[in-house]
């Protein structure tokens, strides 16, 4: 990458991009030992590096020094009053059961419960789980004799 | 990953909302920060911002305690801003678009923003400084924004950046040079 020209007519010649990306790296720490001796004995000597480093360390410093925004005092209520919206309410407190148990298991545990129920009411002659009336000695139902008075 | 971030995280998990509460405390004006140095528009911030802490919430669980949370945390708000920043380009294209044609329905009548006068020998004063970085950071394209916003305003390092970005070392560097070089020209014309 070629050193574009630069538009202020005080600042002199453009320095070259190689000196601001070795003097942006010394800046961050992101040098090794050798490199930065190197760099050290450049900005010691070298008029055009010495300019690299006052402006990127002047941009940084501008950079660091800006002030820190904070976020509106309603800021905790706004996104806790967004998300009880958006769930309806249910978005916050403990998980049901279909949260904390993976829905294979909750399947597993379904069938083993119903298919032996499913069985049953198949098996049986009512078509339901209570057990067939035990028929009365005379031939007539037990429930018969309640419904139909004697005379 | 402090005992406390995890007893933090686990809380999360199990949809406490005063952990939320504490996190929110935890991070809240960093966060905004980001938002707020990425987009250059305090409203859009705090929208993005919300957007942020509401998806954490929501995808805590696919956080897997591989990098810090704050990391984690950053990445989802880096990936809102980008976002944002690529729908408010949309919609300023599209208001561009019918502006001009407005204009031209108008029997190109001249429909123009009036240039604020250069203040050079304020520039570097308090708000004016402020405001003058805030444009040069709005003027970078958002894959430098990023870096110069997390490593010069945030103060994060290079590697905590590529994590972030999922950038290689060298990538977050030479962005960050060109970044460095674009505000450094931009506020030498003001200086």
């Amino acid at each position: 990458m070629t050193a574009t020209p630069d538009n202020s007519a005080t600042e002199g010649e453009p320095i070259a991009d190689e000196i601001l990306a070795a003097v942006s790296d010394y800046l961050d720490g992101a040098l090794a030992a050798e490199r930065r001796t190197e760099v050290e004995q450049k900005l010691a000597s070298d008029p055009d590096w010495k300019r690299a480093h006052a402006e990127l360390a002047e941009t940084r410093d501008a950079l660091s020094g800006l002030q820190k925004a904070r976020a509106p005092g309603s800021f905790n209520e706004d996104v806790t009053s967004t998300i009880h919206q958006r769930s309806a309410g249910r978005f916050f407190g403990r998980r049901t059961l279909g949260d904390r148990v993976p829905f294979g298991v909750l399947l597993v545990v379904a069938l083993v419960i119903l298919i032996p129920i499913a069985y049953l009411m198949w098996s049986s002659s009512t078509g339901s789980l209570r057990h067939e009336a035990e028929p009365s000695g005379d031939g007539s139902g037990r429930g018969s004799q309640h419904l139909i008075p004697k005379p | 990953m402090s005992e406390l971030e995890r007893t933090l995280l686990r809380r999360l998990r199990d949809r406490d909302e005063r952990a939320f509460r504490e996190l929110l405390e935890l991070h809240r004006d960093r966060v905004y920060n980001i938002t707020f140095r990425m987009l250059g528009n305090r409203a859009e911030a705090e929208d993005v911002a919300q957007e942020v802490f509401i998806s954490v919430f929501k995808t805590v669980d696919q956080f897997r305690e591989e990098s810090k949370f704050s990391t984690w945390l950053y990445r989802v708000a880096v990936n809102h801003c980008k976002n944002r920043i690529k729908y408010l380009a949309r919609r300023h294209d599209r208001d561009r678009d019918e502006l001009d044609e407005n204009s031209h329905q108008a029997n190109g009548a001249a429909v123009g923003v009036p240039v604020r006068a250069a203040q050079p020998d304020r520039a570097l004063e308090g708000a004016q400084m402020e405001r003058l970085l805030q444009e040069a950071i709005g003027n970078l394209d958002d894959d430098h924004r990023i870096v110069v916003v997390l490593r010069d305003i945030e103060d994060l390092s290079i590697e905590e950046i590529c994590e972030i970005t999922g950038l290689p070392d060298g990538t977050v560097k030479s962005r960050l040079h060109r970044a460095r070089l674009a505000l450094r020209k931009k506020l030498q014309r003001h200086v």
